[in-house]
């Protein structure tokens, strides 16, 4: 009943055409068992490779045996309706899991060829490498020029005041936002709009070139017009770094990416090459999902 | 799925109906509601002005002190003689000039007895005024000097009215010690002036030379001591608990603790601190270190739940932004987590200096209610407490404590409005919006 309630949630949220509650509950089992992944998770210039990935929280688990490869300058679109575990998966990617009490990750994820859960592995470097931006926008309450200058200043990335101007001014520009705040860099990042929040966190992020960016839903508190400034941002970043982002709107996945996974309940249904999950889904419930039978 | 399924349709209308006939009622439960919250609030304020006038009212005339003005003749023949300089002059004989001085005043007064009432319209202090005036300029000697000397409580206290009806026992001065005060009125010779010695000076027996000079300091002391080692220690603990200790059995024992103590009687640390500062390790008794330790043991528990609270409201998204660009989890603490909270905890750690300020339970264990006369001049000396001194005057049966008593607690308020105002202030000043 729970997860009834979740894909109608879900469906809300999207704004698909709403079905009929009767005919939902008669087309979707939620008790099978859906066996292994449809389509290709490997991929052949892997950056990322993740071999029977579960989590657990607390006794409940939430992901089943994933396995999935993340290209090299691919952008990989995570969906799936609400509570399938998408973020629960990208967040394991750069270890934010280990914050949250009770969260246990079993099986191997690597960065070229790297265990990153090796429990000799160090996060701090890790999450400098993989940058992570999240749901809702969250600059730091200082000032623009701050939040952008934390990174590189932390990792000492930059020799002089000189070299971290040019880093920032650089971020931003490649973020987008330049143009709109560099008369008032010293204002605090949260006195902008919202879209520019994002972005102030996308120059936050990129400022201490990671070579993998997650981005948790970053276009979910927008409205259209910043979604498109960020989905046209999305597309240049993939010339230089590896996304990973987990929507719930499956025409932005459509417009960003190159591979599409599709999850359920926990589990990775079916991934693929992003046109052919659309266009000619396999599995009968990526073929639910994306004709808007659910979520 | 049967949610859709009623058993009857809901006509138009209906529902406004009901809503409109049950309105009434609920306007009246919402006025009924904000009347008792306003009388609370009301009868709240009504009984703290009372007690903040009564307060005001009694203490206000203490900080006036009745002087009474002679000519002195500072006789050379006087001052003893000595080779030392300063033995010379400190062991002058300066009660024969007042008893001098004033006789000039009042020459027709000859009869023994009569003598020694007119003496005692000055306070036993007299002398040192004049004594502490001649050491400090010695050119003095050999001339005559008009001086303003206190006068005893008993004519302080007529002047202020508060000696009580005549014919009663509290009632002390004689017919004609009214009519020589009467006489000193007329010829301006009597005078109330600002009582700079209740500012200045140490606990005495005697009221009109007694002042809250040595419970302040105390109080600095001990304070200073509280706040240098629980604040810190409170911070610390209170970070560690929250940001880095791991969710187990023991720090659920501890956390379980920590609430407890903070429900403790204070008086029970003042148990714990005899047994052990003073029994165990041999520190020094009535002294503002032992004091300040109790207070510290005393508010480190309120400083850590105010601390932890104050971190807990720092949204996670923060700190997931500061460990999504690599910092580690100390820097994600000291440079967002931190500033955030600091205003919160600084709060709290001034609610609890105020606390620490007012108590006094505590330290009559640890012998802070001694009588002592001292300023003290470091946190090993004995000294006394703002609050105990209140205590301490507030036993004493001269009638001349009374008001003394209402004027230190009127001080001790004063420290503890702007102890209060300044945490106000900080908040305001560091708190910013995210």
């Amino acid at each position: 009943m729970n997860s009834l309630l979740e894909l109608k949630t879900a469906m809300r949220d999207e704004r698909t055409e709403v079905k009929p509650a009767k005919r939902l509950g008669t087309n979707v089992s939620f008790d099978r068992d859906y066996g292994d992944t449809v389509g290709e998770v490997t991929a052949s210039n892997a950056r990322m490779v993740c071999r029977d990935v579960n989590v657990f929280y607390g006794p409940k688990q939430a992901i089943h045996g994933v396995n999935l490869d993340i290209g090299r300058n691919e952008v990989i679109a995570l969906i799936g309706p609400s509570g399938c575990g998408k973020s629960t998966f990208i967040r394991c990617l750069n270890r934010m899991n280990d914050t949250i009490v009770g969260c246990r990750v079993t099986g191997s994820i690597q960065l070229d060829g790297q265990d990153i859960y090796d429990p000799q592995m160090d996060v701090v470097p890790l999450r400098a490498q993989i940058g992570m931006v999240f749901q809702k926008p969250n600059p730091f309450p200082k000032s623009i020029y701050e939040n952008v200058a934390y990174g590189p200043r932390i990792h000492g990335l930059t020799q002089n005041k000189a070299e971290l101007e040019e880093v920032v001014e650089n971020s931003l520009r490649r973020a987008g936002l330049w143009d709109e705040v560099k008369d008032s860099l010293d204002q605090p990042g949260t006195s902008l709009s919202g879209g520019q929040q994002q972005r102030l966190c996308i120059a936050r992020t990129i400022a201490v070139n990671p070579e993998v960016i997650l981005m948790d839903e970053p276009c979910s508190a927008l409205d259209p017009i910043a979604t498109a400034r960020i989905e046209q941002l999305i597309d240049e970043l993939r010339m230089q770094f590896t996304i990973a982002i987990v929507t719930h709107s499956m025409q932005q996945a459509a417009r960003v990416s190159q591979r599409t996974a599709y999850f359920h309940l926990g589990k990775l249904i079916e991934v693929g090459e992003t046109a052919q999950v659309f266009t000619n889904p396999r599995h009968q419930l990526t073929e639910d999902y994306i004709t808007g039978r659910f979520g | 799925m049967n949610s859709a399924s009623s058993s009857r349709p809901i006509t138009p209308g209906e529902t406004l109906a009901k809503v409109k006939a049950g309105l009434p009622r609920r306007r009246a439960a919402e006025r009924r509601f904000r009347a008792y919250g306003l009388a609370a609030i009301v009868g709240g304020l009504v009984v703290l002005a009372i007690l903040l006038l009564d307060i005001l009212f009694k203490g206000h005339s203490a900080f006036w002190q009745t002087r009474i003005e002679l000519d002195v003749f500072v006789d050379p023949a006087m001052v003893a003689a000595s080779s030392d300089e300063r033995t010379r002059l400190m062991e002058a004989d300066y009660s024969g000039m007042i008893r001098q001085g004033l006789g000039k005043l009042f020459p027709e007064v000859t009869e023994r007895g009569r003598k020694r009432s007119l003496g005692a319209l000055l306070s036993g202090g007299a002398p040192y005024e004049l004594r502490d005036r001649v050491v400090a300029d010695p050119a003095l000697i050999g001339q005559t000097i008009p001086i303003w000397v206190t006068a005893s409580p008993d004519v302080d206290m007529f002047e202020k009215g508060q000696l009580g009806a005549p014919d009663t026992d509290s009632f002390r001065l004689k017919s004609d010690q009214i009519e020589w005060l009467a006489r000193l009125k007329q010829e301006h010779r009597l005078e109330k002036r600002f009582n700079t010695q209740f500012f200045s000076a140490g606990d005495s027996r005697e009221p009109e030379q007694s002042g809250i000079w040595g419970a302040a300091v105390g109080s600095f002391f001990t304070l200073l001591v509280t706040l240098s080692l629980s604040l810190p220690m409170g911070i610390a603990a209170a970070i560690y608990l929250e940001e880095f200790a791991p969710r187990n059995r023991w720090t659920d024992v501890i956390e379980v603790n920590i609430n407890n103590l903070a429900a403790v009687p204070s008086i029970v640390f003042g148990l714990l601190g005899l047994a052990v500062f003073i029994n165990f390790f041999q520190l020094p008794r009535s002294s503002p270190l032992v004091g300040g330790l109790v207070l510290t043991l005393m508010t480190l528990p309120v400083i850590i739940i105010a601390g932890r609270s104050a971190l807990k409201a720092v949204p996670p998204s923060i700190r997931e932004a500061a460990l999504g660009v690599g910092a580690s989890s100390m820097q994600t603490v000291l440079h967002h987590v931190l500033p955030l909270a600091l205003p919160g905890m600084l709060t709290g750690g001034i609610i609890g200096m105020a606390r620490a300020l007012g108590e006094s339970a505590p330290l009559l264990m640890i012998g802070m209610v001694a009588f002592i006369v001292d300023v003290p001049g470091s946190v090993m000396d004995p000294a006394t407490v703002l609050p105990v001194q209140i205590y301490l005057w507030a036993d004493s049966p001269e009638r001349a404590f009374v008001e003394r008593t209402s004027a230190a607690i009127l001080v001790l308020l004063a420290f503890l409005i702007l102890m209060n105002g300044l945490a106000v202030y900080l908040r305001r000043r560091f708190e910013r919006r995210w």
